[in-house]
């Protein structure tokens, strides 16, 4: 199988790599031959050559570095989530596919206009929690932290409800999108690594059957760590 | 009068506070609720040194007022850390006469990145020392281009800035400037021509966000640099080291001036390098400099050394969610000849703030402790299972790494009948955890 880290030297911030890393284990763990691609800017992709795609989190002025080059995939990139490919975007990233991005200065830049959400970032401001949050697909809640510069209004599928921290927007509680296999979430860094039942779900949608998960003996007990940490601080 | 009373009750507060053992914040707190204007009130010093920036900073200051002090200067500094608005304005007001005359020859300033420009838009800082820009405190701090637009805010038209040149994120703030004094490092005997490390920070230019190219990396993204598109590269540099001897401990300076090193690593070069450049800046000799800095210990606590029975180790305090920071306490210990242990406890992530975040561990190099000086590793504390999640994602055999939860039974375990030396490397916020299992010596 095939698996693409995309802009993994300049989409980066938070250790998002480690979701590449969490799904070539479970991949290879479950039998497959795993190669893992790591392309940049320059690059010139073949996405459709891909069983999984994973973009992460940057600061504000890389996502609009990002946001000129990814033009180029305006189709391929489109035609990849249609055919019902897994495709999970962290942090900021995941602004990039919907229809406008307003940046602090207030500046307007056109996404690539899949969607109708819209992203409004704020100058000086920097909005961070940590989160607990639910999923319909899921029967236990994930654990992570939003960090982030901006707001976001206009998603209808949302991918999670958030119970503790932040949402898309000031007073939204719902979180991400998802549409198809496309998985869009501002929550940063390591997500799967953190959420083995998350990775595990995503890793089934790669592989077409369950995988397997016995070796995830560490990331389990750290996931009920945080979870359990997390709750103490949401109870007060 | 309002001043008067101001500087009155701040020296009060101050006094009683340090008799039942408060911290320095409360006080410049309450004389800022009482005048909010009142640092630019008072009558400052010919030198007003700030220093800002991700790490660095604690030790940057002791050592620019151990050198200052010992040339017969008198400074008013923020040594016990209170780094915002409200620690700067109680060390202030404690330093001057109930008139508001700072009575010091030097006001020496440690200042928080993030709240720099509240600050700074009372002082006019003469010399702003500005050291690095790491991922740290990311849960506070967002991202470093989020951190330096905060410092651009408070950087004045007229201060003199003195910039890490080896830093392309710092170096901005003098790109097409007057009034820079640059330091840095020449090619290092510990350099590496490729980057040696999870993530680059100096991959794409701050400044255009082409292609950036090294000719040499000291660690990080520090070393030097050229955009491969508008040209923005490394400043040649004023105050420089020049070499750099790891096996004898020494570090030279602009070829000549050669300072002992406490502790074998770059772990404190470049902040004995900004130490050095201020003191020169304030016309003291550098061979003065170079024998005050000569083998310096540093007092702020963050390297401690330690006996546990037979055992001797060093904690190498190490910032949680700084990457750079703990990198640097790595080489240390892969350093170590003749072998050591490892002891690495993460339990509470921050003291000042909650986060349960621990995304940070999977920028940190682990991967170096394969190294065959490294023999045991021990893993601690309520994140011990995301720690042993992250190393099993490097090639470190597993039966070299041991897990406790709890911090006791990790230092209970290292109370052994193994002789090698033990590096501790944690966090402010666990390290007292540790201390009170161990004798300091």
């Amino acid at each position: 199988m095939k698996l693409l880290h995309l802009y993994y030297d300049i989409m980066n911030l938070y250790g998002d790599y480690a979701n590449i890393s969490a799904v070539k284990r479970m991949l290879e763990k479950s039998g497959e031959e795993v190669a893992v691609d790591k392309l940049s800017l320059s690059d010139e992709v073949t996405l459709s050559d891909y069983d999984f795609i994973f973009i992460g989190s940057g600061t504000e002025k890389n996502q609009k570095v990002v946001l000129k080059d990814i033009v180029k995939y305006k189709d391929a990139l489109k035609d990849y989530i249609e055919s019902g490919k897994v495709l999970l975007m962290t942090g900021n990233s995941f602004e990039l596919l919907g229809d406008l991005i307003t940046d602090g200065q207030g500046k307007e830049h056109r996404g690539l206009g899949y969607f109708k959400y819209e992203t409004i970032e704020k100058s000086g401001v920097r909005m961070t929690s940590d989160i607990i949050c639910t999923a319909s697909f899921l029967d236990r809640p994930l654990v992570g932290f939003i960090n982030k510069s901006s707001v976001i209004f206009g998603i209808n599928d949302t991918l999670f409800h958030t119970q503790f921290g932040i949402g898309n927007s000031d007073d939204d509680k719902t979180e991400g999108i998802r549409y198809k296999n496309y998985f869009g979430t501002h929550l940063t860094g390591p997500v799967l690594m953190k959420n083995p039942h998350f990775l595990t779900y995503i890793t089934a949608l790669i592989l077409g059957r369950e995988p397997e998960a016995a070796h995830l003996t560490y990331e389990q007990k750290g996931y009920e760590t945080t979870l359990r940490k997390l709750s103490e601080r949401a109870q007060g | 009068m309002k001043k008067f009373l101001t500087i009155l009750i701040c020296k009060l507060l101050r006094f009683v506070g340090k008799l039942i053992g408060k911290g320095s914040s409360m006080p410049g707190q309450v004389a800022l609720k009482l005048c909010p204007d009142i640092l630019k009130r008072m009558e400052l010093p010919r030198y007003i040194i700030a220093i800002t920036g991700s790490n660095g900073k604690t030790s940057t200051v002791e050592m620019i007022a151990h050198i200052l002090t010992r040339a017969g200067k008198s400074v008013a500094w923020n040594r016990e850390g209170s780094n915002q608005i409200e620690g700067v304005t109680t060390m202030v007001l404690s330093n001057a006469t109930l008139s508001g005359k700072v009575k010091s020859d030097i006001l020496l300033i440690e200042s928080d990145e993030r709240y720099a420009r509240k600050t700074f838009s009372y002082i006019n800082v003469t010399d702003y020392v500005i050291t690095n820009l790491y991922r740290d405190q990311l849960t506070r701090n967002g991202h470093p281009e989020f951190v330096f637009d905060a410092i651009a805010d408070s950087v004045h038209d007229g201060t003199r800035l003195i910039l890490n040149a080896d830093d392309p994120l710092v170096s901005v703030f003098g790109h097409d400037r007057e009034n820079v004094v640059w330091f840095g490092a020449d090619e290092l005997s510990t350099d590496t021509k490729e980057l040696d490390s999870v993530y680059n920070d100096g991959a794409y230019c701050p400044i255009c966000k082409a292609p950036m190219f090294y000719t040499t990396h000291h660690y990080n993204h520090i070393g030097h640099y050229r955009c491969t598109a508008c040209g923005y590269h490394r400043e040649d540099t004023d105050f420089t080291i020049t070499s750099v001897d790891m096996k004898k401990g020494e570090l030279e300076i602009n070829g000549k001036y050669h300072i002992s090193l406490a502790l074998k690593s770059l772990y404190n070069i470049y902040n004995i390098l900004a130490a050095f450049t201020v003191a020169s800046l304030v016309g003291i000799d550098g061979e003065k400099i170079a024998r005050e800095m000569n083998d310096y210990v540093l007092k702020n606590g963050r390297v401690i050394n330690f006996k546990l029975g037979s055992r001797k180790g060093t904690l190498l305090t190490s910032k949680h969610e700084n990457s750079v920071s703990y990198d640097h306490s790595l080489r240390v210990a892969c350093a170590c000849e003749g072998g050591c242990d490892v002891l690495i406890i993460v339990d509470a992530i921050s003291r000042k703030y909650f986060t349960g975040d621990v995304s940070w561990l999977w920028d940190i190099d682990f991967e170096m402790l394969g190294d065959d000086n490294i023999h045991e590793i021990v893993l601690a504390g309520t994140y011990v299972n995301d720690l042993a999640a992250r190393f099993s994602y490097t090639d470190i055999p597993k039966d070299k790494i041991r897990l406790y939860e709890s911090i006791d039974d990790a230092v209970g375990y290292l109370d052994s009948g193994r002789k090698e030396y033990i590096y501790a490397i944690t966090c402010f916020s666990d390290k007292d955890k540790f201390l009170a299992d161990v004798e300091e010596v």
